[in-house]
This record gives C-alpha cells, structure tokens and sequence, in this order.
C-alpha cells in the first residue's frame, strides 16, 4: 500500500509540476504535504485543470464539490486510491 | 462541428481535436485573474427602474472619498492576491479621481457605467456602458434623454468601451436597432439579462416566454452583426435558460458558497462606498434574486468556474471555451476574441 500511495503521490506532482508550470522543484522533492493553495499557489482553475489530466491518468472522476477538501498531493493520492478501489 | 457519438472522452483527446488546444492555451492564460468588485459612490445621475445598487442597505453605506483610504484597500487587496477590480455602483464616473487611484494599483479592471459623463482617458479599464433599449424605452425607464446618442458621442473610437445591452422582456424587439447603429459607429457589443433584485416583481422580470424570445433575437444578432456583438451560442443558451445561473452551475460567489477554501468563496468580496464588505450578501450584484440571476458578470465567474463538468466531449468543451473567450473579450483591455469554434446550442451539463 505504501507503495502505491508514493508512486501515486510522484505521478500526482509530475502532473502538478506540468500543468502549472512550477520551476524550482521535481516530482522527487516536492513536499505532498504542503498545502497547494496556502503554499504552492494553486487556485480552482488550476486544481480544475489538475483535476482533469488526473481523470485521464487514473479513471477516476473527480466531483467538483471534492475540490476544497483536496489541499495536499498526499490527499488527493489518497482521494484516488480510494476511487479506485470504491470502482467509482 | 467536430467528432461526436464517442462514449467517453479523455481530457487530452478533447484537446486534440482540431482549433481546441489553441483556443484553450489562449483562455488559460487569464486564469490569474482574480476579481472583487467596489462601490465607487452612492450617488448617480439617472434613476433606473429595477436597478440593484438602490436595493438593500449598501446604499445607504457612507461615501468615502479620500483617495489614500482606496489606495490603502486597494494595496492589501493587491497583497491578499486579487489582480481585478470591477468598479461599479452607484456611477463611479462621478469619481474619477478614486477609478485613477484603483487603476494605479490594480492594472486590469472595468468600470460599469451608464456612459452619459466621459471617464478619463488615462484610466484604462474596460468600461462597460449600459444600454436598456432605445432611446425612448431609456427615457421611459432610466428618465434620460437621448442615452445611446450621446453615449456613442461620449466613447465613439474609444478602445476601452464595450456596451452591454441589459434585455427586459419590453426591449427585445430593439435590441436590433442598437446593435445596426453601434456597429455603424464601430463600438461592440454584449449582452446582458434583466435579473430581479430580491423581491422585485415588476414588469422588468423575465418570463418562460420572454427568454424564448429574447434566445431567438440574441441568435439573429450574432449572425448579422458578428463584428459588433461579442457573444456566442453558448453565451444565449446559459443566459435564456429557464433556469437561473446559480441553479444551473451553482454560483460559486461567497453569497451562495460557503467554502473559503478556494477560488471566489476563498479570494472574492464586493465592497461598499463605505470600504467594508459583508460575506454574507457579497457577489457581483448583490441584493439579485439568485433564483432569478442571469447576469453577465455573475456567468463570467460562474460559467467558467465550472470547466471540469463542461470538459465531456469536444463540442462541450468548445463550447465552454466560446464562453471564456467570450468573457475574457468583454473585460480585458486588449483581448481579441477568436470566431465562435461551437455553432451548436448545447445544452448546459448535469451538476454531476
């Protein structure tokens, strides 16, 4: 399981990384614990964008009303693994 | 327009298809923007019927008119990360000395005004005229004479002017003859819905029928006048819907959102004259009927917070995009809308 939630987690910031553009960090040393919107900068229509590319990478949808609980790489890996195993 | 009839769509499948990445690289680009709305003064030279700023208590907030007050809201404004500012009620052009102050600050914005006093040239917001039919219903409704003539002579060659025709079930027969005399004189055009402010029942207020036909008239218009007027078919369909907005895409103002986690329930207020704001009653036109909401500035922040539901299928998406374009065309200085890429009247997606 602790290997499927961090190779989630890494897959989760290469799309973060990607997607908004962020220099300064990799997939490897970005913290999953830092809050995206107070520390990283992600507002809804980059977490809509994000959001997206993850429905494409991992088969899961996403609910828009989800969005404010999803603050940190770790919960969202933790938000799809449970999607995913939920068959939703 | 594109390819239909697949079951599923992914994300980088819909942007494959043909004019869809370009449109959607150019839109993304504005998603910095973050907006709150001011009250720039409680007075105004007109009295309109049905109009939302002499609704509710805002009016009665004290007028601050001391420019180092704005400057200093307009700074920890800047600092808690908002980068547009709406300049609204009551007429901010009867103070252009605090519209300089925020535009100093604040460099992207628009002005809502009824365009019978000229806003400095130096102040380069969008600024948005409004217009209630012609110049016999505005005399009727809004007690001036000659509105549209001499809001043309006022911003004729401006490139900061978009006016923004507000339909009411009595003037959707002249919104042609506005549109033929803005396009003569080179000045766009946008379109606006009548939304009742909270317990206005008046003859203002749409009906089933008057949306019907209001629906059709907005789609003759974008054909015959499509350098004049910017809008597009999905603009019509999320704004003639019997639905209002909020019931459609769940308006994401703090008013009806109680999250402060993200986006406009996190970042958005809509300050009063006297520089205050109150949570509880602050979207872009309070004191509207959210049952009744068609406003185009509430569906520029409303319609395009929902992309991720919009984002099904190619002809979805496009049309979702025609909106953004739409919106990012009517309240940024300098956007060039691109052509309509959904001809299509699609129907707004399901919530879930």
């Amino acid at each position: 399981m602790s290997d499927k939630i961090n190779e989630t987690i890494t897959r989760i910031a290469e799309i973060i990384i990607n997607e908004l553009k962020l220099e300064d960090v990799t997939a490897a040393t970005f913290n999953p614990d830092l809050d995206l919107v107070d520390e990283v900068g992600v507002d809804s229509m980059d977490l809509a964008t994000v959001a997206l590319v993850l429905r494409d990478e991992f088969g899961i949808r996403i609910d828009e009303d989800d969005y404010p609980k999803l603050s940190t790489v770790r919960i969202i890996a933790q938000y799809i693994l449970d999607k995913q195993s939920s068959g939703e | 327009m594109m390819t239909t009839g697949k079951a599923s769509w992914k994300f980088a499948e819909i942007l494959a298809e043909p004019g869809i990445r370009e449109r959607w690289e150019k839109v993304r680009r504005y998603f910095f923007l973050r907006e709150s709305t001011y009250d720039m003064t409680n007075r105004c030279n007109i009295r309109c019927e049905g109009c939302y700023y002499y609704t509710g208590e805002k009016q009665f907030a004290a007028e601050i008119g001391d420019e180092e007050a704005w400057r200093k809201l307009l700074l920890a404004e800047k600092a808690r990360g908002i980068t547009y500012a709406v300049l609204a009620g009551a007429e901010p052009s009867l103070v252009p000395h605090l519209c300089r102050v925020c535009q100093q600050v604040l460099p992207l914005g628009a002005i809502a005004t009824n365009g019978l006093k000229s806003i400095p040239a130096d102040i380069d917001y969008r600024i948005h005229l409004s217009v209630w039919g012609n110049d016999a219903t505005s005399k009727a409704i809004r007690g001036a004479s000659d509105m549209l003539l001499r809001q043309i002579d006022n911003y004729r060659g401006d490139p900061r002017a978009v006016f923004v025709y507000t339909f009411t079930p009595g003037n959707i027969d002249e919104a042609s003859e506005v549109c033929e005399r803005l396009a003569l004189a080179g000045l766009p055009i946008t379109f606006n819905m009548f939304s009742s402010p909270v317990g206005y029942d008046g003859p203002l207020r749409h009906s089933v029928e008057s949306l019907r036909r209001t629906r059709e008239t907005m789609m003759r218009l974008l054909l015959d006048y499509p350098q004049t007027v910017l809008f597009s078919p999905y603009n019509v369909v999320a704004h003639t819907e019997p639905l209002s907005l909020h019931d459609l895409f769940s308006c994401s103002y703090p008013r009806q959102n109680p999250s402060t986690d993200i986006g406009l329930g996190r970042s958005f207020r809509q300050y009063r004259t006297d520089l205050q704001w109150d949570r509880d009653a602050a979207c872009c036109v309070p004191d509207t009927d959210c049952a009744d909401c068609r406003h185009y500035a509430a569906g520029s922040a409303v319609v395009t917070a929902r992309m991720y539901r919009h984002a099904t299928d190619p002809t979805t998406f496009s049309a979702w995009l025609d909106y953004v374009d739409t919106y990012l065309a009517v309240w940024v200085r300098g956007y060039e809308k691109g052509p309509n890429l959904c001809d299509a009247l699609v129907a707004p997606p399901p919530t879930h």
